[in-house]
């Protein structure tokens, strides 16, 4: 299979002097489900941030889709953002706008300032957020401001938002981590649906072990910036957990 | 470092002492002079003021060292109190200082009172006859703080995104036009809106006009700073996550700031039309025109009786801006 996302040699140097990320090589195929795993602090959100560029990497090559995205300035870097699509762990609504608004900033790449101040007017962006609304079951919520909405609500709010990207590449950064395990599930499984059904390729850092099995074709672990682990779920063993996580760490379950 | 610190701390603590006592010295003289008529020269101020200090200092009694060198003690039981003592002649030395200078005079507070009968018994009996007249000149007021409101509104909030941190990009030119509003604006504001009235009283003549541009410029600084500080304590969640849409900066503005600042920038403009309307009184009488000229010219005449009306309709107008905006802040906090 053809493979969307390229690392080489990556590295993250915050103005604090934190070495986040030290040398990354990693290949992702498209229509891959690869589960981050990793300590707090070990870089996943800055791999993920790198990959859009919410953060600036200090060097190294990232390719997505075959374009160099560490090069792209200005409406070519829009333009790979439009594809790549972003769930956060706080969901990053708007609070008080309508969950339909919400929804329909997941078309602000592809428009133009006029045509998105006057999004109600278009028939087509207002059929295609509804039907992505339907899609995550909140059609009944559109009008309600996502404030008002239950956190699993809300990320699935989140994830109609990323639908209306229509992206090649969601990046999901540990959504579910404040989430009750049950919410959990259902909204890895609106993430597995859209891995599966829509062949979008997600890449999804989480902090349990049992999702990870559930959902994810390939894991890879980070620890200190570094990549320590790249492989199946089902090849996590009690040797390889605790070399990801320490010697200390016990695996909780959680189903 | 340390070493550094240490004689930093040091410098602090000698300035401190040497001001200490400088001031100190300075109040005795003023108030020498002040009963006794003595002219001492103020070279003397500083010369005393130096010695104590530098002894206190040297001595390691001194306040400047309690506060920027609190662990070097002292051995005995009066050498550590001393700086108590000092603080506390400071203190009631500036009192007795203030005292003279403003002229308190509770003699003349107690027993002149018949003096302000006149505006006493006008504000008590008001002259209704020229309530139209008053009135008139009480809606120039109450507009010109409204026209004054309105027009900075605009400039106010395009500047203010511009004068936000957390929307400059971090390079050079980002900070410089976040440093050069911030500094104009904050220049601005510190000049008081009564100035700015005396400015445009000269510039486009005494009237309301006048007073509407000095409340305007004192407004555009005032709130460019309230709504830069709102933007600059926005969730910038919501930011990150319309940026990763791909929107341009314009739609990140408008799609992820806006909403998260809208509320709190209509509370802050009707608090700023309440704070408009007390300040146009007050800039009237330096020529902004409005009611307050009319109350600058009916005192100036001693028509006590008008001066009456016209102190109770702006007593008036401020009760009921101060609620009604008090009331609109609250509906918009429920939002
Ligand atoms: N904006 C920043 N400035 C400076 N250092 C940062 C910044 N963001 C993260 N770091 C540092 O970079 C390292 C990696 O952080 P990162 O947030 O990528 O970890 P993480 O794996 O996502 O952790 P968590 O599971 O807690 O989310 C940490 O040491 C962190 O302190
Ligand atoms: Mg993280």
């Amino acid at each position: 299979m053809k493979s969307i996302i390229e690392l080489k040699n990556l590295h993250k140097v915050y103005a604090t002097g934190t070495h986040a990320l030290k040398g990354i090589n990693l290949e992702v195929k498209e229509g891959e489900f690869c589960i981050l795993l990793g300590l707090s602090g070990s870089g996943k959100s800055t791999l993920l941030r790198c990959l859009n560029r919410l953060i600036e990497p200090t060097s190294g090559d990232i390719y997505i889709d075959g374009i160099d995205v560490v090069a792209a300035k200005g409406k070519k870097l829009r333009y790979i953002r439009r594809k790549i699509a972003m769930i956060f762990q706080q969901f990053n609504l708007i609070k008080n706008l309508s969950s339909l608004t919400n929804v329909l900033t997941g078309k602000l790449g592809y428009s133009t300032l006029i045509h998105s101040l006057t999004f109600p007017q278009h028939k087509n962006d207002m059929k295609t957020a509804l039907e992505n609304l339907r899609r995550v079951g909140l059609k009944e919520f559109a009008e309600n401001k996502t404030r008002n909405l239950s956190g699993g609500q809300q990320q699935r709010v989140a994830i109609a938002r990323a639908l209306m990207q229509n992206p090649k590449v969601i990046l999901a950064d540990e959504p579910v981590a404040s989430l009750d395990p049950a919410t959990a599930d259902s909204v890895m499984r609106y993430l597995g649906e859209l891995n599966k059904k829509d062949n979008m390729t997600v890449i999804c850092s989480l902090h349990f072990l049992s999702l990870a099995r559930k959902y994810g074709t390939r894991v890879v672990a980070l620890k200190d910036g570094k990549i320590v682990f790249d492989g199946t779920p089902r090849e996590i063993d009690e040797k390889k957990f605790k070399e990801i996580y320490g010697e200390d760490a016990e695996e909780v379950k959680i189903r | 470092m340390k070493k550094e610190n240490k004689l930093k701390s040091g410098l602090q603590a000698i300035l401190t002492d040497l001001l200490f006592w400088i001031y100190i010295f300075g109040c005795v003289f003023f108030l020498i002079n002040h009963w006794f008529e003595k002219v001492i020269p103020s070279s003397f101020v500083v010369i005393f003021g130096i010695a104590v200090g530098l002894i206190t200092f040297i001595l390691g009694l001194s306040a400047g060292r309690k506060i920027f060198l609190p662990t070097i003690r002292t051995a005995n039981k009066w050498h550590k109190s001393f700086w108590g003592w000092s603080v506390f002649l400071i203190l009631f030395i500036t009192f007795v200082v203030g005292w003279n200078m403003v002229e308190v005079d509770l003699y003349k507070l107690f027993t002149k009172f018949q003096n302000a009968g006149g505006i006493m018994s006008g504000i008590f009996n008001p002259n209704m006859d020229i309530l139209i007249v008053c009135l008139t000149a009480l809606a120039e007021t109450i507009y010109l703080a409204l026209l004054a409101t309105i027009f900075a509104i605009p400039f106010a909030f395009i500047l203010s995104f511009f004068a936000a941190r957390n929307l400059m990009p971090k390079t050079f030119i980002g900070n410089t036009v976040y440093i050069i509003i911030r500094t104009i604006a904050t220049l601005f504001r510190s000049i008081e809106a009564i100035v700015w009235a005396i400015i445009f009283s000269v510039w486009v003549g005494i009237g309301p006009f006048a007073g509407m541009l000095a409340l305007m410029i004192h407004s555009i600084a005032s709130l460019t700073k309230l709504y830069s500080e709102q933007i600059e304590n926005i969730d910038s969640g919501p930011v990150e996550a319309i940026k990763a849409t791909g929107a341009s900066t314009l739609q990140i503005w408008i799609f992820a700031v806006v909403p998260q600042i809208i509320s709190p920038y209509l509370a802050f403009t009707i608090y700023r039309w309440d704070i408009n309307v007390r300040m146009a009184t007050i800039v009237g009488f330096v020529g902004g025109g409005g009611i307050g000229l009319l109350l600058l010219q009916q005192q100036q005449l001693l028509r006590w009786q008008n001066v009456g009306v016209i102190i109770w309709l702006i007593a008036a107008v401020v009760w009921i801006m101060d609620m009604v905006s008090a009331k609109v802040r609250e509906k918009l906090q429920e939002m």
